[in-house]
């Protein structure tokens, strides 16, 4: 199976042009023969929305521009980001990413950790997910993350504990730190999580982040796969917008598994039990 | 000691960072002060990348004839980086201003000249169609070391993430000549200034301290126990602490339920 990483420039509040630059990859990686595309958080909004998220969110279920997306995924996957605000839902905005499979949404993930402090205030404009729900894809079971989730590890431990083959997460990452080699030195610190995941749950980890600046802060691309065991299959640039096309093997999250029993030996039950305590006793 | 930089990575988003802002906004050009010296040096060089030399206009702003090599300066670097220029005196309105409203103070004097020069640069902006380019480096912001509403006033900052010393390094990866690079860093007030006269510290020591203090968290008593100078920490922290007001726009007294500049709130960067 290919997959395709579209580490593009989303135009910030312009859910229409977006959804254009979104149906023109769709195209390019189908011709490509991808089964999977996955897009960067907000991708259909732009990350630094503030006020603007309540105006650019939408309804996957029936908002037409969505719809557009949806059926550009005929005979292939993608993962889209976008705000979410559903009819159950009203005047609660989510930073969500939407499985969408052969004109089908599949799944969809509100992001449960927001990042805020320093320069991010995500929790002062979107409410946060309570959720980290593996689903059935085409191509095994996976799991979906919105940047920050990646980085709290108890996050890819819930899709791992599902059986997840194939963890996803789209991100929005700045870049920070200049002192060291061809890229922001923040860049390391997702690689490390993804070599780290995909490692320790033998599964595919797909990184799918953005480029291009907002407000003065430039997001720092880099874009990856990680096979599992740890093995860096692609890595996209750190500044350009690109459309990276990479072959991986469904079969080597099985061959994985034979290898390593870190799946086969999980207890989430034992892990269960201890966070269960904590979270009711937190001062013990 | 702030990090050395990986200048030609740096150069890269900065150069794409000008073009994206002046993308957004439709417009193609950026025009800018040229004093002679290295950071409006740094900011014409990226911005020539960006836009194209063409596409660049600086202005050079003398006031009187004290500053020769200033002048010869900077026109010269417009012709290396093949950049338009022009030179405006501003003599005469400031000489007119100051005779109605005399003064012995010499920084209210430089700071009249500074507003001068940016009300110079965003009426080009207008005649240009061109954005404002900023040439505060992050150790002047920190320090407060230029005048608000002139030298400070931009539409956008390349360069403001840079500390002088890092921007020294880019000056060099981006071939500024020697002589720009070598020349003492003035504000150019009054002959014979120089910053680090003013400060009282060289560049490195403020940029030692200045590191500890933002990306370090450090406390001055952790500062002074990793070898900086007790008196020269507190001069610095004293300038910091002093001058917040000119990084920020001014507070708005909130009565209404959503107002400006508290909660309602919107993105600089919103496609238009």
């Amino acid at each position: 199976m290919k997959i395709a990483v579209a580490q593009i420039v989303p135009k910030l509040g312009d859910v229409e042009a977006n959804v254009a630059i979104h149906l023109g990859l769709l195209d390019k990686a189908r011709k490509q023969k991808a089964g999977l595309v996955v897009f960067p958080e907000l991708g259909l909004t732009g990350y630094t929305l503030k006020d603007l998220a309540e105006e650019v969110a939408l309804d996957p279920a029936s908002d037409p521009r969505f719809k557009r997306i949806v059926a550009g995924t005929k005979g292939l996957s993608a993962v889209v980001g976008f705000v979410e605000e559903s009819p159950a839902d009203p005047g609660l905005f989510y930073n969500a990413a939407a499985f969408v499979a052969d004109g089908r949404v599949v799944h969809v993930h509100r992001k449960v950790f927001l990042p805020t402090g320093g320069i991010f205030e995500e929790a002062k404009f979107f409410a946060a997910g309570r959720d980290f729900r593996a689903f059935r894809a085409p191509f095994g079971r996976a799991g979906l993350l919105v940047c920050r989730d990646f980085l709290q590890y108890g996050s890819s431990y819930a899709h791992h504990a599902a059986g997840a083959g194939f963890i996803i997460c789209i991100s929005a990452a700045p870049g920070r730190g200049v002192a060291g080699g061809d890229a922001f030195e923040t860049s390391r610190m997702w690689e490390l999580m993804g070599e780290a995941v995909s490692y320790f749950s033998t599964a595919f980890v797909v990184y799918a982040n953005r480029v291009g600046s907002e407000d003065g802060v430039t997001f720092a691309g880099g874009s990856f796969v990680f096979a599992p065991g740890g093995r860096l299959v692609a890595r996209a640039s750190p500044v350009e917008p690109e459309l990276m096309i990479c072959q991986v093997d469904p079969a080597a999250v099985r061959e994985a598994r034979r290898k390593w029993f870190f799946q086969r030996d999980e207890k989430p039950e034992a892990v269960w039990r201890s966070l269960e305590r904590i979270v009711r006793a937190p001062e013990d | 000691m702030p990090p050395k930089i990986n200048a030609p990575f740096v150069e890269k988003v900065l150069v794409a960072f000008i073009r994206d802002e002046l993308g957004r906004c439709g417009c193609k050009k950026g025009v800018l002060g040229l004093s002679g010296g290295l950071d409006s040096a740094v900011c014409a060089a990226l911005a020539a990348r960006a836009l194209g030399p063409r596409s660049v206009l600086g202005l050079i702003m003398p006031y009187g004839t004290a500053f020769p090599r200033e002048v010869r300066d900077a026109a010269a670097l417009a012709g290396r980086l093949g950049i338009r220029h022009e030179i405006i005196d501003i003599t005469p309105q400031i000489d007119l201003y100051f005779a109605a409203h005399p003064t012995g103070n010499r920084v209210q004097c430089g700071n009249k000249m500074a507003r001068e020069r940016m009300a110079i640069l965003y009426d080009h902006s207008v005649r240009e169609g061109a954005l404002v380019l900023g040439t505060s480096n992050k150790t002047e912001l920190l320090l407060g070391y230029g005048t608000v509403f002139g030298d400070l006033a931009c539409a956008i900052n390349p360069m403001g993430d840079l500390y002088k010393t890092q921007v020294r390094e880019l000056a060099a990866h981006l071939r500024i000549p020697a002589g720009i690079r070598r020349k003492a860093p003035t504000a150019g007030l009054w002959p014979g200034q120089t910053d680090e006269g003013d400060i009282g510290l060289t560049y490195e020591e403020i940029d030692a301290i200045l590191y500890g203090l933002v990306e370090g968290r450090k406390s001055r008593r952790e500062l002074v126990a990793a070898g900086c100078a007790g008196a020269a920490v507190d001069r610095v922290v004293r300038m910091v602490e002093a001058s917040e007001f000119k990084r920020h726009l001014p507070p708005i007294a909130k009565l209404s339920i959503r107002s400006v500049g508290h909660d309602f709130l919107y993105p600089y960067d919103r496609e238009k």
